[in-house]
């Protein structure tokens, strides 16, 4: 948990207004994360049109995941420079743009620029300021928002699935392109209904404003010169300029680190099962129609687990543990990775796409939960992109090392193994050094309390404050509303 | 009762072999090997398995052999001998005016030729190079995978078209049906979804604008005062 801000602010909305940008972010998430799997069910036409082999047809999805998750930070500073809103509308339109080109195409390069970068970059607008805007909306019910808001990917990928083949069978890959442009057009809708919002930095210039008045009166003042001084030396100094947009500091920051270290390695291990899964239940001798259903059974698990997670970590025994809740969570799933090999039958495979469902929604529910707990609402947009570029390498390596060892092996249980070994190691390893960082947040918050009550501490408490203010101007827009009520407390001050 | 299907390309000699599981409650069944009606002499016996030994030369020789088992209940497997399988399309294949249709054909085992046929009412015509150049072209793209493509397509192009692998014994073949729609056709649903997205941001932004302006009258300095 982070200090300051959640203790002493009176936070953000927590409904209204919130639930209906839950439900545009629920939107944004679906497609972002179902679009690219949704897709699949063209590559074989597509790939008879061309004349391609499969593998040529695959770097299609590959290309478009790693340019989603790759784009993460330049979505970030995109979200820190204009605001989430803006930057969602933009990527509908890119998204849109890019499908309806690719309905066009004549080459197969032609279809990895307009489906892979154009709809990838598109879809990497929508992500981060879908999850980022959350944060802004949501303090005490951040958990349930969450929970909520990426239960859009199943949903979504329930939705697509049967759309995309009906749309086939009806336009062929052509039309369907040209009609799912226009469906993604509504990541526009979505965007539209993120209103902007500064609530929880300006109730925390309120706070300061009520403690220390006179300090408060050379700080307004000072807060003038300050940002020109910065905008300066933002023109002089290249990495100040992008530290004002993409807060690079936070790779000093502990609990980011952590974060970044644990969830790298759990994406190694993370969607390979989910790719593999079907084929495996096709070599275990299962029929093509069963083992689609299996993938069903985890999508509507997944659906329900999500929003439920998201309930259990807002609860008041788990919201102060959330990191714990989090790698049982991943351990859990590698656990069911680690027994699937045991399950010969389909009876076996069905109860393994149940709890592998169970535990897929357990951990995307708090994935970017988890992430804000650690670093704060406030520097959550850089963090985001920067996890998400980082995630991107191993993402992309993990299927393909799958595939390696069901290869080399001839046999799928090498690859369940090794899955869930990795997600048990990340587990652990996020366990223990959430344990430590949580003994060290404890020890910091009772420094902290000593120091306050000494009367030697306004000036370090002072340059506590330059510190959020520096975070508040990274917020462009956002910071409107901010700046309003700051003018409104110093007429009523100077009144009094 | 158990179903084998297997493929044969050529003539050759198959051996077919029924084998009792050991575990099985049968005890020492009395074996036949039949063909529709007719009655096969097995060539090979041992203690759990009947076989028979087939020299495939003729096409009229492929169909179904069925070995039975006799005791205090019947068991019996089936082999379906037949000419390898074509991969093709059941569904039909959908394209545009103007663009290229493709239809693939494959198989598991190389066929001695090639041949594809367009559809005029009930007849088959074949399609031959020389005759529908610029319009057609065939592709061979592996020994065992051929390419029919077709070039600036128009309504009449739809209808049913068929691929053909010639083997030794006999010819198999493969049915696609083309529908060759107008650009507009897609084009209906699409007019419509961004007609739909473009109605609902105007209202989003619409009671944004208006309810700002409600708002504007009192909210905002209230709160601050109270604030402090």
């Amino acid at each position: 948990p982070v200090p300051a801000e959640a203790g002493r602010a009176p936070g953000p909305p927590d409904g209204g207004w919130g639930w209906v940008v839950v439900f545009g972010a629920f939107l944004s998430i679906g497609f972002a994360y179902a679009f690219p799997k949704g897709l699949a069910i063209f590559f074989k036409e597509i790939q008879d049109f061309f004349g391609t082999s499969y593998s040529e047809i695959a770097w299609v999805s590959s290309i478009m995941l790693a340019t989603t998750y790759g784009a993460g930070p330049i979505s970030s500073i995109l979200v820190n420079r204009y605001g989430s809103r803006p930057v969602v509308m933009f990527g509908g339109l890119l998204c849109g743009v890019g499908m309806i080109s690719a309905a066009f195409c004549t080459s197969i390069l032609q279809l990895y620029i307009c489906v892979g970068f154009i709809t990838g970059f598109g879809l990497a607008l929508n992500l981060q300021p879908s999850v980022i805007i959350i944060g802004k909306y949501f303090l005490k019910r951040r958990p349930i928002a969450n929970g909520l808001a990426m239960a859009g990917s199943p949903v979504m990928l329930c939705t697509l699935a049967p759309l995309n083949q009906f749309l086939f069978d009806n336009f062929g890959w052509r039309g369907s392109f040209l009609i799912l442009g226009a469906i993604l057009l509504n990541c526009c809708v979505a965007g539209a209904l993120f209103r902007p919002i500064g609530a929880s930095t300006a109730q925390a210039k309120t706070q300061v404003t009520e403690e220390v008045k006179d300090a408060l009166k050379g700080k307004i003042t000072e807060d003038g010169p300050m940002e020109n001084k910065t905008e300066e030396e933002g023109g002089n100094d290249c990495f100040e300029k992008v530290n004002q947009y993409l807060d690079l500091s936070l790779f000093k920051h502990r609990g980011f680190l952590i974060y970044l270290i644990g969830n790298v390695l759990m994406f190694l291990g993370f969607f390979a099962p989910i790719i593999f899964l079907a084929p495996y239940a096709k070599h275990t001798g299962i029929d093509e129609y069963s083992a689609a259903f299996l993938l069903s059974i985890l999508a509507i698990v997944d659906m329900v687990a999500r929003p439920a997670t998201g309930i259990i970590a807002n609860s008041r025994w788990v919201r102060p543990r959330i990191q714990y809740f989090f790698s049982f969570a991943i351990a859990f799933n590698g656990a069911c990775h680690l027994l699937c090999p045991l399950a010969s039958s389909y009876t076996g495979l069905i109860v393994y796409s149940s709890f592998f469902g169970l535990a897929f929604g357990m951990v995307c529910a708090m994935l970017f939960e988890t992430l804000m707990d650690l670093v704060g609402a406030a520097r959550f947009t850089s963090a985001v992109g920067l996890v998400t570029i980082a995630e991107c390498c191993t993402i992309l390596m993990g299927p393909p090392i799958g595939g390696i060892l069901i290869d080399t092996f001839g046999d799928y249980k090498y690859m369940f193994i090794k899955c869930g070994a990795v997600m048990v190691l990340a587990g652990t390893f996020l366990f223990i050094m959430n344990y430590y960082n949580y003994r060290m947040l404890a020890k910091e918050e009772k420094e902290r309390k000593k120091k306050e009550e000494d009367p030697k501490s306004v000036r370090t408490e002072k340059e506590g404050k330059k510190n959020w203010n520096k975070d508040s101007t990274q917020h462009g827009p956002e910071l409107e509303p901010l700046r309003e009520k700051g003018e409104g407390v110093k007429k009523e001050m100077n009144g009094t | 009762s158990e179903e084998k299907n297997i493929s044969l390309a050529s003539p050759t000699k198959v051996e077919l072999r029924c084998k009792l599981d050991e575990n099985s409650n049968l005890k020492n069944p009395q074996v036949t090997w039949k063909r529709g009606s007719e009655t096969i002499s097995h060539t090979s016996k041992t203690k759990n398995s009947w076989a028979i030994q087939l020299t495939i030369s003729d096409r009229s020789q492929l169909g179904s052999y069925t070995c039975i088992l006799k005791g205090e209940k019947e068991i019996s497997a089936t082999f379906n001998l037949q000419v390898p399988n074509i991969e093709g399309r059941e569904k039909p294949i959908i394209t545009y005016e103007g663009d290229t249709a493709v239809m693939v054909c494959k198989t598991e085992h190389d066929p001695k030729a090639w041949t594809w046929y367009m559809t005029n009412g009930t007849e088959k015509v074949p399609i031959t190079k020389i005759l529908h150049a610029d319009k057609f072209q065939i592709k061979r793209q592996s020994a065992n995978v051929n390419r029919l493509e077709i070039f600036k397509l128009t309504k009449g192009d739809s209808g049913v078209y068929w691929c053909e692998a010639a083997f030794d014994l006999e010819s198999s073949k493969s049915r696609f049906e083309l529908k060759v729609l107008s650009i507009a056709a897609p084009f209906k649903p699409f007019i419509a979804i961004v007609a739909e997205v473009a109605i609902l941001v105007t209202t989003i932004v619409l009671y944004e604008v208006c309810s700002k302006r409600k708002g504007k009258g009192g909210g905002k300095e209230f709160d601050q005062i109270e604030q402090l």
